[in-house]
């Protein structure tokens, strides 16, 4: 793939992109980190059902990637991020997020740790600059890696079964939140039992030179098995279902919020359990003790809202119709029959069970329309299927 | 445009038709004043013109680029209707010896890859550079728009300033609550040198020195002076339609805006008395009453506005003994320092770059010529020793090839920015001779970067300070009317306890860009002195910016 | 093992004040010196210009003053010398110049205004700086009284000040003096140590700013260094503070965000529940703490913390007493400087902006018989090389060869800042411990979530000259320090 700077090709390509350039029929691309990622290929419907049904294929390339190297490899990552990742063991998988000093979030992501001497991060945001200040006094490299691994992330039921009709060996047996070296149809491979789907799914890291027989192999039992490519809006459905939010879509980042008042801390976020403030000292701990002990002013919850229209964008109001917050996510969930939301509401509506409105404005032939729903507080995890735990996984 | 002479006295007559002087008298007329320009030339515009000074060709030859022009001013006048059109242009580029180029594009991913070419880490950090300087801009935004209060006061309407003043530091709304992280990086940004400044951010040389050229254009101050971070703001403040940091082209040149403000100023019932200067400002018990013209007119007025800069109103039309001595002598102190040349070229082609490829919007935009923010101080080194630089700071633009009204077909019109000149140089003054040399020796430096420039050259005007300041009037030859550094902004310009648009004068005002918030086509120092004006005379109107 | 109540590292003059006000209090202190001999940077002149009030009474003590007459000597190469003597900063008196009745009067004038300022700085600059919007009572109080004794000023006077703040030196010179001599010798005042020229805006803020600390116009000898660091042992000694030299703190041990111990280079561990450390931010925090005890915000503020000295420190032994070209002798027990003009003063900043060694420094220095110490600058600090001395020296003797009679060289010593930096460990070798600019002062030194000489670790508190008010052998810095610290213990 050429991917020499020019200024009439403002977009990279992904080693995939021979494949999905003919699988999107729509030519319907998406920006992600420079990168050109189908934003829905024919039908988004249909590539979410994929992955809740059979298994979707989803280009994830443009994922940052740093290498961490070094005796204080583990160390530095432990400074790093707010969870306790001295106990990783190799083969391992964290989801982590890191904070600033204030106890913002900046970012959220993976660390896969291959030797005591060699982790890995994989997240949306760049971040080379604030992993090599934080490596400051450290004897830990980090690297951008980015373009040298292509990623695709395979998520669905039957993504255990495909793997395994491709002889990837024991993949069964991998266990979630970990990864191993695979053969896959000649290639090797690097897969991991993670993904955004909330389901059963893994996450293939490959060579780019390999990046069309992985791709390929994929659909191999298409006849028997329907593989979708699935794109972007099909991301956005399931990682919604599944409770995941994203930097820069439901909370802004704190190394790039221009309003000090956007930025986010793991409390507001619901991502509290993913805070260990008795573990050695990471950028933000002062600050996080602090807050710990202070009761929220805002939190994201989960919303089960009333009718079938997506309230995206929808202020939120409390029964006597004063603003409460706002809605940050929000779809119909064609699996839970449920119009469902994140988003943001104030001290005395955060618990469970609490009612609050919104106001959603609907286009109707032209027309806008005003609706005014009542929304359950519900927890931001709206699927889960016992699928996804299971190990051995389904084949 | 040509002036009648008229027996009919004034409500305000303002003294200079530059851009801030024709936003004073639009908002006074749109009060319902009778209002007058007095203009020098026989155009108005000031040091924002386009002149043919090359059969076909059209020189914007002072001001060249616009952003900071407020939109609300811009809405106010009725600017459109009178033909007055903002075009943006995308990129800019910086021609690096070695053959490469360092560019910056509209398209974010675009720019992105094009600065990691360089630095991967400065790529990324480049984001977090634009979102803190991008809070700076927001913060000092609503300062543009206000009179300066006078710390040494004790009225009410400056202690409430002060407040006003108090309160973006401590503001909860617009910006979501400044922390005192954010305060104290305020106070950084305002106060540190701009090398200082980029060094927080960014490895690469090459980039520094890209950013860094906005923080010394038109100052006399080098990248390495504190206080140069401060320029940085006055040329990223601008907007082109919601666009922060975004430059654009006036259709027709930089004379289209002022031409717009003058038939605005024409349909609000104004009248523009040009061809003759203002001699004398007529004074009787320190209160003004009229002006002489050159040619022996007098007009008279219950108010003047000087859109000229202070030390030119109060050295060369108002006379000494009208004025304190203290004021006098802060005026005579007032630093206003000619520190840039132009040239303004005619081209027979488009220029061919060695680095930049044909077609790469990189080249359609800002060029500048400089390696290092090192080499950028250098060359004010030789500034601040009398002579222009050796390597000087070029920063080219070809309006033509967005702007289809500047030169004929085919043809192309260049705006060379250069920095730095002095305004007088060390082995005796200007000379006709020395001004071609300092043409010759700026277009040789472009040259070096280019495979044809010097056999495409028509016609080329050599602008030192000296010609500005002949031309236009501005003292020294200062592009701002007076320096931008801390002892010369805010409740200090042009001089402390006269920030507030009035003189030691009753009814002399000033409006030029000598008063807060300074220099650059932004037009806010001529609202601004309109609204003060409109207060003294108890009128009220109803506009976007007043 | 051992156990102290507060280690000081560090036995500079501070590290030394810092313990005499806790061992007075009741606790027990250790100080640890990486040299031989006490007192740091403060061994640098024989004679202080300003000890501060405030350390004077805390400490209870007296100082023996320099007694000899206070001669300023502004060296000119056409052997036209100036000489001033000064007594006071409102004392200044011509005792020779070539230059005009109205510039010596305009002279006095500007000294005079700027000692006003100075005077309105002082009031306020050697207390606790207030921070802002930190919420407390008392910093939105000292915030208030700043703004009120600046407006106590007139609105004269006021205005002026806020004017020339930000302003450079050279301009207001130059709309004031004629005489090159006076514009080299005040601009000189205001550049020293800095890395400012007489043409960078700020230079006026730091020339204000000396003069407060210094209390005096011409950083003049007032007390006798010696006598000083004895008082202050004197105090240690008498209240049993424990103090080891030629010892060096490795690290400085921390659980749980709080301190518990230091390591010392003989692998010594010693316990203590507070630390003052007397050596630079930088080096306190990058070395000391450690940045995996410290956020990755507050790693990024310490790099960018600006610290790269521009002073060397020359001594020059010659084989006879040394004599002045066309000077009486009886001024030669003053201070020299020789700075010419604003322009030479320039270009030798020029040269130092971009780390090169100009050929034409500054000087200032003092006779004593047949020897000379000399600040010279600008000498910048150099991160990854060093300078060749000989040159320096040979820099300084054509100079000197100007305007002293016919001599010899019998031996030298050139101490860079990168020799200082090694020798007293100080990032960067920088007098002050860091540039004295607007965004490095008050509540912003050495930078924000460290100042009011606290720091992110409990029990950790600076008090070199990197903490407000900066440099100049005041000692406030160690006495507010440790101030700050016995108010949080609760005793103080």
């Amino acid at each position: 793939m050429d991917n020499t700077l020019s200024f009439t090709k403002p977009l990279l390509e992904t080693p995939f992109h021979k494949r999905t350039f003919e699988a999107c029929y729509n030519n319907d691309w998406y920006r992600w980190a420079g990168y050109k990622i189908a934003r829905e290929y024919s039908n988004t419907e249909l590539e979410y059902t994929s992955m809740r049904n059979t298994a979707g294929v989803l280009d994830i390339t443009p994922m940052h990637k740093y290498d961490i190297k070094g005796k204080d490899a583990i160390k530095f990552v432990d400074k790093l991020v707010t969870r306790d990742v001295t106990q990783i063991k190799p083969n391992q998988v964290m989801y982590i997020i890191w904070c600033n000093e204030d106890g913002n979030v900046i970012d959220d992501g993976t660390v896969f740790c291959f030797n005591t001497n060699h982790l890995r991060i994989f997240c949306a945001e760049r971040n080379l600059n604030w992993f090599c200040d934080t490596a400051i006094g450290f004897d830990a490299e980090v690297n951008d890696v980015s373009d040298s691994i292509a990623a695709l992330a395979f998520q669905g039921p039957l993504s255990c079964k495909i793997l395994h009709l491709l002889n990837v060996k024991n993949i069964e047996h991998l266990k979630p939140f970990f990864f191993d070296s695979f053969d896959l149809n000649g290639s090797n491979v690097t897969i991991s039992r993670t993904g955004f789907s909330g389901d059963l799914g893994y996450e293939i890291w490959c060579n780019p030179q390999d990046a069309l027989n992985v791709w390929d192999s994929l659909f191999k039992f298409n006849r028997d098995y329907k593989v979708l490519p699935a794109g972007m809006n099909a991301l956005e459905m399931v990682r919604i279902e599944a409770g995941f939010i994203q930097p820069n879509a439901d909370f802004m980042s704190a190394e790039q919020a221009l309003r000090p008042n956007r930025m986010r801390t793991p409390f507001e976020l619901g991502m509290g359990w993913l805070v260990d403030l008795n573990k050695n000292y990471f950028t933000g701990k002062k600050s996080l003790i602090n807050l710990k002990n202070k009761s929220l002013t805002k939190k994201l919850v989960g919303l089960d809202i009333q009718g079938d229209k997506p309230a995206i964008g929808s202020v939120l109001y409390d029964k006597n119709k004063k603003e409460i917050g706002i809605v940050t996510a929000g779809m119909w969930s064609p699996s839970l029959k449920s119009n469902i939301a994140f988003g943001y509401v104030d001290k005395d509506h955060m618990k469970i069970g609490s009612k609050v409105f919104a106001e959603i404005y609907h286009p109707e032939e032209l027309e806008y329309k005003k609706i005014w729903a009542e929304c359950l507080v519900v927890k931001k995890q709206f699927f889960n299927p016992p699928r996804r735990h299971k190990v051995p996984a389904d084949i | 445009m040509k002036s009648k002479m008229s027996k009919t006295k004034y409500d305000v007559a303002i003294i200079g038709g530059g851009h801030n002087g024709l936003t004073t008298a639009c908002y006074l007329a749109k009060a319902g004043l009778k209002v007058a320009v007095i203009e020098r030339h026989s155009y108005v515009g000031g040091a924002a013109v386009s002149r043919e000074l090359h059969p076909g060709w059209t020189y914007s030859n002072c001001s060249y680029v616009c952003s900071l022009l407020r939109p609300e001013i811009f809405r106010d006048l009725e600017l459109s209707k009178y033909g007055l059109q903002i075009i943006p242009y995308e990129g800019s580029a910086t021609m690096l010896d070695d053959g490469r180029f360092y560019a910056h594009y509209s398209d974010h991913d675009l720019n992105y890859r094009s600065i990691a070419k360089f630095s991967k880490k400065d790529a990324e950090a480049y984001e977090r550079f634009s979102k803190d300087v991008m809070r700076q801009c927001k913060i000092i935004k609503p300062l543009l728009k206000m009179t300066p209060p006078d710390p040494t006061s004790f009225r009410p309407k400056d202690i409430m300033g002060l407040l006003d003043f108090a309160k973006f530091f401590a503001a909860k709304d617009e910006l979501g609550g400044l922390g005192e992280k954010e305060i104290y990086d305020t106070i950084r940004f305002w106060t540190m040198s701009v090398r200082d400044y980029l060094e927080e951010y960014f490895e690469s040389e090459v980039v520094k020195a890209h950013m860094a050229g906005s923080a010394i254009i038109g100052t006399a101050l080098g990248p390495y002076s504190p206080g140069s971070a401060y320029v940085l703001l006055h040329h990223y403040m601008g907007e082109v339609d919601g666009t922060v940091g975004a430059w654009g082209y006036s259709r027709g040149g930089m004379g289209s805006i002022t031409r717009a403000m003058a038939a605005s100023l024409k349909a609000s019932g104004g009248d523009i008395i040009a061809g003759s200067p203002v001699t004398k400002i007529l004074i009787k018990n320190n209160r003004s009453h009229g002006v002489v013209l050159e040619n022996g007119d007098e007009i008279f007025a219950d108010k003047l506005v000087s859109n000229l800069d202070v030390k030119r109103t109060f050295l060369k039309v108002v006379e000494k003994e009208n004025i304190p001595d203290d004021f006098y002598n802060a005026v005579k102190n007032f630093k206003i320092r000619g520190s840039s040349g132009k040239l303004n070229i005619a081209l027979d082609d488009l220029p061919i770059w060695k680095s930049i490829p044909e077609g790469d919007p990189a080249g359609t935009g800002d060029l500048h010529i400089t390696q290092s923010i090192e080499e950028m101080e250098s060359a004010y080194d030789d500034w601040k020793d009398g002579r222009w630089s050796k390597l000087p700071y070029v920063d080219m633009c070809i309006p033509s090839i967005n702007d289809p009204t500047m030169a004929p077909q085919g043809k192309h019109y260049m705006s060379v920015f250069v920095q730095y000149v002095p305004y007088n140089l060390a082995d005796g003054g200007w000379t006709e001779e020395k001004r071609l040399e300092f043409g010759k020796h700026v277009m040789n430096r472009i040259g070096a970067y280019s495979e044809n420039f010097n056999d495409i050259i028509k016609h080329a005007e050599i602008r030192t300070p000296k010609e500005l300041e002949e031309e236009v009037g501005l003292t020294e030859g200062n592009i701002f009317q007076g320096e931008l550094t801390m002892d010369q902004l805010m409740f200090n310009r042009p001089i402390p306890g006269y920030a507030q648009y009035k003189t030691p004068i009753k009814n002399l005002y000033m409006c030029g860009s000598s008063t807060h918030p300074g220099g650059g086509v932004m037009g806010a120092p001529g609202a601004n002195a309109a609204r003060e004006i409109l207060i003294d005379l108890k009128k009220q109107i109803n506009t976007h910016y007043i | 093992m051992k156990k102290f109540d507060v280690i000081i590292i560090g036995g500079g003059h501070n590290g030394l004040v810092a313990a005499c006000v806790l061992s007075k209090n009741g606790n027990k202190v250790l100080v640890i010196e990486k040299n031989e001999k006490l007192g740091g940077l403060a061994n640098y002149s024989e004679y202080l210009s300003n000890i501060s009030q405030e350390v004077l009474k805390e400490l209870n003590i007296t100082v023996e003053k320099n007694t000899s007459d206070n001669f300023v000597s502004a060296l000119s190469e056409d052997l036209n010398h100036t000489v001033l003597q000064i007594n006071g900063s409102k004392n200044v008196q011509f005792l020779q110049t070539s230059a005009s009745d109205s510039d010596q009067k305009s002279f006095i004038n500007l000294i005079n205004k700027y000692d006003l300022f100075a005077r309105t700085l002082r009031s306020f600059m050697f207390k606790k700086p207030p921070r802002v919007k930190s919420g407390s009572r008392s910093d939105i109080w000292q915030l208030f009284t700043m703004g009120f004794k600046v407006r106590l000023l007139g609105k004269k006077n006021m205005r002026e000040l806020l004017r020339v703040i930000g302003l450079n030196i050279a301009d207001d010179l130059e709309d004031n003096i004629e005489s090159d001599c006076l514009k080299g010798l005040i601009s000189n005042e205001a550049v020293i140590g800095t890395n400012l020229g007489a043409r960078s805006p700020g230079s006026i803020l730091n020339l204000l700013y000396n003069q407060a600390t210094n209390n005096s116009f011409f950083r003049i000898n007032k007390f006798n260094t010696n006598s000083f660091l004895k008082s202050i042992e004197d105090i240690c000694k008498k209240n049993n503070v424990e103090i080891q030299t030629n010892k060096k703190v490795e690290k400085i041990n921390i659980s749980n965000q709080s301190v518990n111990s230091v390591l010392l280079n003989t692998g010594e561990q010693i316990e203590t529940s507070a630390i003052i450390s007397n050596s630079d931010p930088k080096t306190t925090y990058l070395e000391l703490v450690g940045a995996s005890n410290l956020d990755t915000d507050f790693i990024r503020r310490t790099n960018n913390y600006r610290s790269r000295g521009t002073v060397a420190k020359v001594n020059i032994e010659f084989k006879n007493d040394i004599k002045i070209k066309n000077l009486e002798s009886k001024y030669l027990s003053g201070k020299f400087v020789y700075a010419p003009n604003i322009k030479y003063i320039e270009h030798a900043f020029n040269a130092n902006k971009y780390n090169k060694l100009t050929s034409n420094p500054c000087l200032e220095f003092y006779i004593n018989k047949n020897k000379i110490s000399a600040n010279v600058y600008f000498i910048p600090y150099l991160k990854k090389s060093s300078h060749d001395k000989e040159q320096i020296l040979k820099n300084i003797k054509l100079i000197l060869d100007k305007f002293i009679e016919e001599n010899q060289i019998l031996s030298s010593l050139i101490e860079t800042p990168n020799d200082i930096e090694s020798k007293y460990n100080i990032n960067g070798g920088h007098w002050s411990h860091g540039d004295l600019e607007i965004d490095q002062l008050l509540m912003m030194r050495p930078f924000y979530g460290s100042s009011q000489y606290s720091t992110p670790i409990n029990g950790l508190y600076l008090c070199s000259a990197g903490t407000h008010p900066g440099g100049g052998i005041t000692g406030i810095n160690g006495v507010n320090a440790a101030k700050q610290l016995l108010k949080d213990k609760g005793n103080g």
